[in-house]
């Protein structure tokens, strides 16, 4: 009864501390996809918006424009820069809009603002390397057709947008199959190495320049515009009416010329996107904003505290779930085989995905991770639960029931001890995973290890790169480890006499 | 003490005892013995409700063993398995005072009872602290079978507990357990397929076959007036060589 008690206790507690990680304080939360550009543009809005004296946080590269639309409608944003063509082929696809009219007022309907363009024109363009475009002597993209065997590269969001390759095919009859989707950053490295030919670019993109890529003309007007916007949900207003008034005065500030600029100090001279976008606002605002620069150790610090955090509650809620989970299980083999193959049908969804679907459940942020990476570590824990108990020798099993021990002690001074190596084992493999696939909650803005990683990437700093990867194996190592030395400890040394005799 | 009415036990549908019944008087040692596959372990797990009968039913002391008693019941029998059944987590002492700390004995009068039959086995206090990988097969079923006398209990079941010994051993451990079933004075069973052991320990003896008690005797009446052919031939396959040797010069 004791243990029972403890037992609530330790699970009310953990859902206690997960909830209270919910919970959302009065700040205004501006999102950004994970892309450099959106990150300057919400750091400039961000910025702005604290130098008029609120309380404005930055939920940096959280992921595409689907999770960041719907992390919006949710609430779990207040604020995100998107583009014209994005919003009417992306999000209200099929509604057959075209004037900034049309969109303001499908927006309306969805409770979110949209302000006037900020200035530039992003749109989406196909670019090829120089000696490409001579190759082929490639001017336009109609030029394509002539050339089945050129290998495309695109963005995974362009690979099935509305206004993506599907329908760019159609509309210059393409004739290219090997198609493949990567992440935007990489897909320069692989038009430079040469494993790819052709990549969908975006017109403000630093790296054109860069890499002096040929642009090729879109001949058959195919591309519409992605001028740059602000949408917020109306409700903000609420909030604070005078944050209409401030989000207005972005409105056209930005040309395509200072953006390319931006785009390219960051990704080029390695500038931080807080740094671009305070230099941006003072010589449009004169305004000062404070931004913390973080060293190294700082960030170490708060990525090490945000990924323990995802993995001891996950992985504790986890134990607490699957031991009693394995124990009913082992007690009857129908009922152990359901809970099994339960638990075995969560571990096939793709990480990805299940930190996806948790987002209309759960929002951004902390709150789904964990509830995806507890899903993770279930199945482990159980199945070594119920199969270190359903193990048990039959001999051990018997002198447990002949001597007249009722189940519940059977099970706390026979059966459970016996199992915990399994157990343990368990545990070890489950938190080994949580640790790596914590990584992926920097997706959805729940920060961690992955943090850095993804910066890393979008920015081609293989120093970020390593600065997310290399702490992630450590703390790997040091939680397997750390098991190894509570096996030593918690065993009984009469098991561990077994194990060197068998050996 | 011990009484079974007309029991039958099947495994998937296949009847391993027969409509058999039993009485175990207080204060005898009783030997179920047969060939391999006649029974005489199901019976002994019935007995203990470890397994449970189709048909017919079981007394100890007095009392019918049903689910709902059988756990007291059993705080009041002692089990030996085989391989003893020691739990390997706990030292040799540890699995003796198991069930003694379990139901909140005197401390004082558990760690008693413990010399008293460290006296009886002839195992030192030291060898208790062990566990039982570090024991061998003698030493765990001498663990086994204090563990089992710990609660001082009636009747004392035992599974063919030399079985997994080497033939010094047996003998020795044979003869200790003859004099401590008798300085005791509990009612004991005992399976086993060794006629040698039977000979040596039983006051009565059963014998089994196909799940069918054949006789259920002293064994000079199992020689004298076996009740079935295959009696005799049991007894007599299991002759030590040198009498079968005997024979043959006659």
């Amino acid at each position: 009864m004791k243990t029972l008690k403890l037992y609530l206790r330790l699970t009310l507690s953990f859902l206690a501390i997960a909830s209270a990680q919910a919970d959302s304080d009065s700040e205004i939360r501006i999102g950004s996809k994970k892309f450099t550009e959106s990150v300057i543009l919400s750091e400039v809005i961000t910025q702005h918006l604290q130098n008029k004296g609120l309380t404005a946080a930055h939920k940096d590269q959280l992921g595409g424009t689907r999770l960041l639309w719907k992390a919006l409608l949710q609430g779990e944003l207040d604020i995100y820069p998107d583009y014209t063509g994005t919003i009417i082929y992306e999000i209200l696809q099929g509604e057959g809009i075209s004037s900034d009219a049309d969109i303001k007022a499908a927006l309306a309907r969805q409770g979110v603002s949209m302000t006037d363009p900020l200035g530039f024109n992003n749109t989406y363009a196909l670019g090829v390397t120089p000696s490409t475009a001579r190759k082929f002597s490639l001017e336009n993209i109609s030029d394509l057709r002539q050339h089945p065997g050129l290998r495309f590269g695109f963005t995974n969001e362009f690979m099935d947008r509305e206004d993506g390759w599907p329908s760019l095919r159609d509309h210059y009859q393409l004739p290219q199959t090997t198609v493949r989707g990567l992440d935007h950053d990489l897909a320069y490295k692989g038009l430079e190495a040469g494993s790819i030919d052709l990549i969908d670019l975006y017109s403000t993109d630093a790296e054109i320049a860069y890499y002096q890529l040929n642009v090729l003309e879109d001949d058959a007007s195919y591309f519409p515009d992605y001028r740059a916007v602000i949408l917020y949900r109306t409700d903000l207003i609420d909030r604070d009416p005078k944050i209409q008034s401030y989000l207005t005065q972005l409105g056209g500030i930005i040309s395509e010329t200072e953006m390319i600029k931006m785009n390219s100090d960051v990704k080029l001279d390695g500038r931080s996107e807080a740094e671009v976008a305070q230099s941006f606002l003072k010589v449009k605002f004169n305004t000062l904003s404070k931004i913390e620069v973080s060293t190294r150790l700082d960030r170490l610090i708060s990525t090490t505290s945000e990924h323990l955090f995802l993995v001891c509650l996950s992985l504790g809620a986890a134990i607490l779930v699957a031991i009693p989970l394995g124990i009913w299980g082992a007690r009857n083999s129908t009922l152990g085989q359901v809970i099994l193959s339960s638990v075995g049908i969560i571990q096939t969804i793709p990480s990805l995905a299940l930190l996806v679907f948790m987002i209309p459940l759960l929002g951004i942020g902390g709150p789904p991770a964990l509830v995806a990476l507890f899903l993770y570590s279930l199945l482990p824990i159980v199945r070594n639960t119920l199969s270190g108990l359903t193990g048990l020798p039959i001999d051990v099993q018997e002198s447990a029931h002949a001597l007249g021990l009722p189940a519940s002690a059977r099970l706390r001074l026979i059966e459970l001890p016996l199992a915990a190596r399994s157990i343990l084992a368990g545990i070890k493999t489950s938190a080994v995973i949580n640790v790596g696939t914590a990584t992926l909650g920097a997706l959805i803005g729940a920060g961690g290890y992955g943090q850095p990683i993804l910066t890393g990437i979008r920015l081609d700093d293989t120093s970020l790169i390593l600065e997310g990867a290399i702490p992630a194996a450590v703390l790997a190592l040091l939680v397997q480890w750390s098991f190894d030395f509570v096996e030593r400890t918690l065993l009984s040394p009469g098991l561990q006499i077994k194990q060197e005799s068998n050996s | 003490m011990i009484q079974l009415r007309d029991i039958s036990k099947s495994f998937n549908g296949n009847e391993v005892i027969h409509d058999l019944s039993l009485e175990i008087p207080q204060g005898k040692t009783v030997v179920l013995i047969g060939p391999s596959g006649c029974g005489k372990s199901t019976l002994l797990r019935l007995m203990v409700g470890l397994l449970w009968p189709e048909k017919g039913n079981i007394s100890l002391f007095q009392e019918n063993l049903s689910k709902d008693n059988v756990e007291k019941l059993r705080q009041q029998v002692g089990f030996v398995l085989q391989d003893g059944g020691l739990f390997p987590h706990m030292t040799a002492v540890q699995n003796m005072r198991l069930m003694a700390d379990y139901l909140d004995h005197d401390p004082q009068k558990t760690e008693q009872r413990i010399a008293e039959l460290c006296e009886l086995t002839h195992i030192s206090a030291d060898m208790l602290k062990r566990y039982p990988s570090e024991l061998s097969g003698g030493q765990v079923q001498r663990v086994a079978l204090m563990r089992a006398l710990m609660l001082d209990p009636q009747i004392l079941f035992l599974d063919e507990p030399l079985g997994a010994l080497d033939p010094l051993n047996r003998v020795s451990l044979q003869e200790e357990m003859k004099t401590i079933f008798s300085q005791l004075g509990k009612t004991v069973v005992l399976v086993t397929h060794d006629m040698g052991e039977a000979a040596s320990l039983a006051d009565l003896i059963v014998i089994m076959k196909d799940g069918y008690l054949l006789q259920y005797d002293t064994l000079s009446k199992l020689s004298s007036q076996p009740a079935d052919p295959f009696v005799t031939e049991f007894i007599n396959a299991q002759r030590k060589p040198w009498q079968r040797l005997e024979d043959q010069i006659k």
